[in-house]
């Protein structure tokens, strides 16, 4: 491991976030507390509904906790602004989903390259990274396709290219092999440990299959109903 | 992400829509179409006044009546003492001397007109001959003519005879800049073209009528006797025509009434029956002056007013057309802006159509918005791109809207004056499109539209991410 582990890049402390049904209030997250090193894969394993989602878009900046602290490279996400969220999401994390979530109407390239446009790389050097990045991942081919006409394994490979777009401090990758075979599924983790092993970038993997994350973490923390049940 | 970024990804995302947009940009292009060509026809009709004063010098002309005439008290036929005052300053040659040595003054001379038959060849007709000073072939619209030239001198048995006097005698002369075209009706008329050099240097006959009579009786008996002999005998004057006046359009605003113009020494030189005599005749008065109306011109625009003091202290009245055209000018405000008012509905219409769209477009792409936020998309951005959507509607809307206008306004001009050309009209242009009124239609629509994006634009960016990538 590489990088300076006495100072974690992610430290979550007493995170609770609680979603409201009217006057009811349905928690999702209770009280979890860890952290996560820089250049290491980090595994959340959890059933569907365990809150591991949850606890993701929250490190993602998507939402915003209820209670607790998320530290990411010693500033408190809980203390920022939408603006700052949305600087937080462009530049320090590259989020990847199951369902991919590319924009249907653009190509490959032009799905990576929307992601360096709101990163503010100039437009006659967009074209040449979006290249390089999807290159990176095995599609140096399929630039002109739209997701549609993308295998999963391949629409999901231009998901990463895409999350690596303006150079991201952690990967956060939600089941990214939910929705894919199990020969592309083993060749997604294999790209995915292949870049932290290359490019020492730091990835938090949330799954639902233990196996897969005692496979390539050294990390595991295990939720159940919003709760770090164990490490 | 910057502002050319936005416009291709805006212009990317309606291009996606293509019906869509194109629908909601009609509704754009009408609501423009319908503004512009509206104003435009203000602002044609204001340039075309403001042309006709201007190519007439108008701006630079004074009229001097002798008396506070009541109108509407003559026109209902009373010409009681009240409705003259008596002790106004009479328009005599001397009060034209005394006018001419005012300074900023170009020239002041006295009005005369009188009824008069021409003939030329066998044609005739009747009309009103004006006599003016030589002088007046340097002005405006004078000195510029058909064909030939003004007279030369004050006392020159020449003539200068408007385009529309030879067309009542079924001589059209014809014009190179608007080619006259005859209608069936005309060739059964027996209306000719004819070349302007066949008429320049020809000789018409003017035909005064001569009247032989005492001042009116105030005997109603004694006014039988006047009437018993004929008293009118007609009295022939050849001229020269040195001239044709150019075609004048609905617009023109002409001081001068006259079929024919004379110089003013010839005119002195004709026996004949004038209005002034008609009106001494009925006002039963003794002591009028010579004239009714005494014409000025001033240098420059701005002698206008210096000028018009020094005539009202001289106790007459003074006319001027710019007391009008203030007038005028108000009257053109208000219906610009009752026909911009009729526009802007049409537009507001389509900026209803814009919010539907977008409203439409951002529930459609709600899942593109949370991936947008998700891969770094700030709301600022978010809102800009939207904000760019609705401004390229407006842009496109403006566009095509003013070539919409535009395209309207000439097939209404070509229908206007196939109406008014067989009349003997020149061709007119009623709509007028200054760069103001194109630039003014982008912005106005440009904004429209991005009042219209507003909401639409606050909505998207405010879309909860982690909601809209569940979205489906």
């Amino acid at each position: 491991m590489n990088g300076t582990p006495e100072i974690p890049l992610i430290r979550i402390s007493r995170l609770s976030k609680s979603y409201f049904k009217g006057e009811v209030e349905i928690p999702a997250l209770r009280d979890v507390t860890f952290a996560v090193n820089r250049g290491e894969i980090f595994s959340i394993v959890g059933k569907s509904g365990s809150g591991k989602s949850t606890l993701l878009n929250l490190i993602g900046g998507l939402d915003h906790a209820t209670s607790g602290e998320i530290i990411f490279e010693e500033r408190n996400l809980s203390r920022m602004k939408r603006a700052e969220l949305a600087l937080h999401r462009r530049f320090s994390v590259g989020m990847i989903f199951q369902s991919f979530n590319l924009i249907p109407s653009r190509t490959a390239l032009e799905n990576v390259s929307l992601a360096l446009t709101f990163g503010g790389i100039p437009r006659r050097l967009r074209k040449k990274r979006s290249i390089e990045l999807l290159d990176q991942v095995g599609l140096g081919a399929r630039l002109t396709h739209k997701p549609s006409e993308l295998s999963g394994g391949e629409a999901q490979r231009v998901a990463i290219a895409r999350a690596l777009a303006n150079n991201p401090k952690v990967l956060l990758a939600d089941e990214p092999t939910g929705n894919l075979d199990s020969i592309t599924s083993e060749e997604i983790i294999a790209l995915l440990l292949a870049l932290n092993q290359e490019k020492g970038i730091t990835i938090l993997l949330v799954t639902h299959d233990q196996e897969t994350a005692e496979k390539v973490s050294k990390a595991v923390i295990r939720l159940k109903d919003g709760e770090i049940v164990n490490r | 992400m910057n502002l050319l970024d936005m416009i291709i990804l805006g212009f990317e995302n309606l291009w996606r829509t293509k019906l869509r947009t194109t629908l909601t940009v009609i509704g754009v292009v009408v609501g423009i179409g319908a503004l512009t060509s509206m104003i435009s026809f203000g602002t044609g009709m204001q340039k075309n006044i403001t042309d006709a004063f201007r190519n007439n010098d108008l701006f630079t002309s004074l009229t001097v009546t002798s008396e506070k005439i009541d109108i509407q008290q003559m026109m209902s036929g009373n010409f009681e003492r009240d409705t003259i005052v008596e002790d106004a300053v009479p328009l005599t040659d001397s009060l034209v001397l005394a006018i001419q040595q005012i300074p900023g003054v170009e020239i002041a001379f006295p009005e005369v007109t009188f009824p008069a038959k021409l003939r030329l060849g066998n044609a005739e007709t009747n009309t009103t001959v004006q006599a003016v000073p030589a002088q007046f072939g340097e002005f405006k619209p004078y000195n510029d003519l058909l064909g030939g030239s003004f007279f030369s001198h004050d006392s020159a048995a020449a003539a200068v005879i408007r385009w529309e006097t030879l067309r009542r005698m079924k001589l059209v002369a014809d014009d190179p800049e608007n080619p006259v075209t005859l209608t069936a009706k005309d060739s059964l008329d027996g209306v000719k073209i004819i070349a302007i050099d066949s008429i320049v240097g020809k000789n018409i006959n003017l035909i005064s009528a001569v009247i032989h009579l005492p001042r009116m009786p105030l005997n109603p008996i004694r006014v039988m006797q006047v009437f018993e002999e004929d008293p009118f005998t007609e009295k022939v004057t050849p001229l020269r025509i040195t001239g044709i006046l150019k075609r004048s359009s609905p617009f023109t605003s002409n001081i001068f009434s006259g079929g024919i113009l004379i110089p003013m020494k010839t005119a002195d030189q004709i026996p004949r029956v004038s209005f002034e005599t008609v009106l001494d005749f009925l006002s039963n008065s003794e002591n009028r002056g010579k004239y009714q109306t005494i014409h000025v011109r001033v240098n420059e625009i701005k002698d206008l007013e210096p000028v018009r003091m020094k005539l009202v202290e001289m106790g007459v009245e003074v006319f001027t057309i710019t007391d009008q055209f203030k007038e005028l000018k108000r009257g053109f405000l208000i219906m610009d802006t009752i026909l911009g008012a009729i526009g802007t509905i049409a537009l507001f219409v389509a900026s209803l159509g814009i919010i539907n769209t977008m409203i439409m477009s951002i529930l459609e792409r709600t899942r593109d918005i949370g991936i947008m936020k998700a891969i770094g998309g700030a709301e600022s951005d978010i809102r800009k791109i939207f904000f760019v959507e609705a401004a390229s509607i407006g842009f496109l809307g403006a566009l095509f809207g003013l070539i919409l206008g535009w395209g309207v306004t000439r097939v209404a001009n070509v229908v206007a004056n196939t109406k008014l050309i067989p009349q003997g009209e020149a061709p007119i242009d009623l709509f007028y499109f200054p760069l103001w009124l194109i630039l003014g239609a982008v912005a106005f629509s440009m904004v429209v539209s991005l009042a219209a994006g507003l909401y639409p634009a606050i909505r998207a960016a405010r879309i909860d991410p982690v909601k809209a990538l569940r979205h489906d």
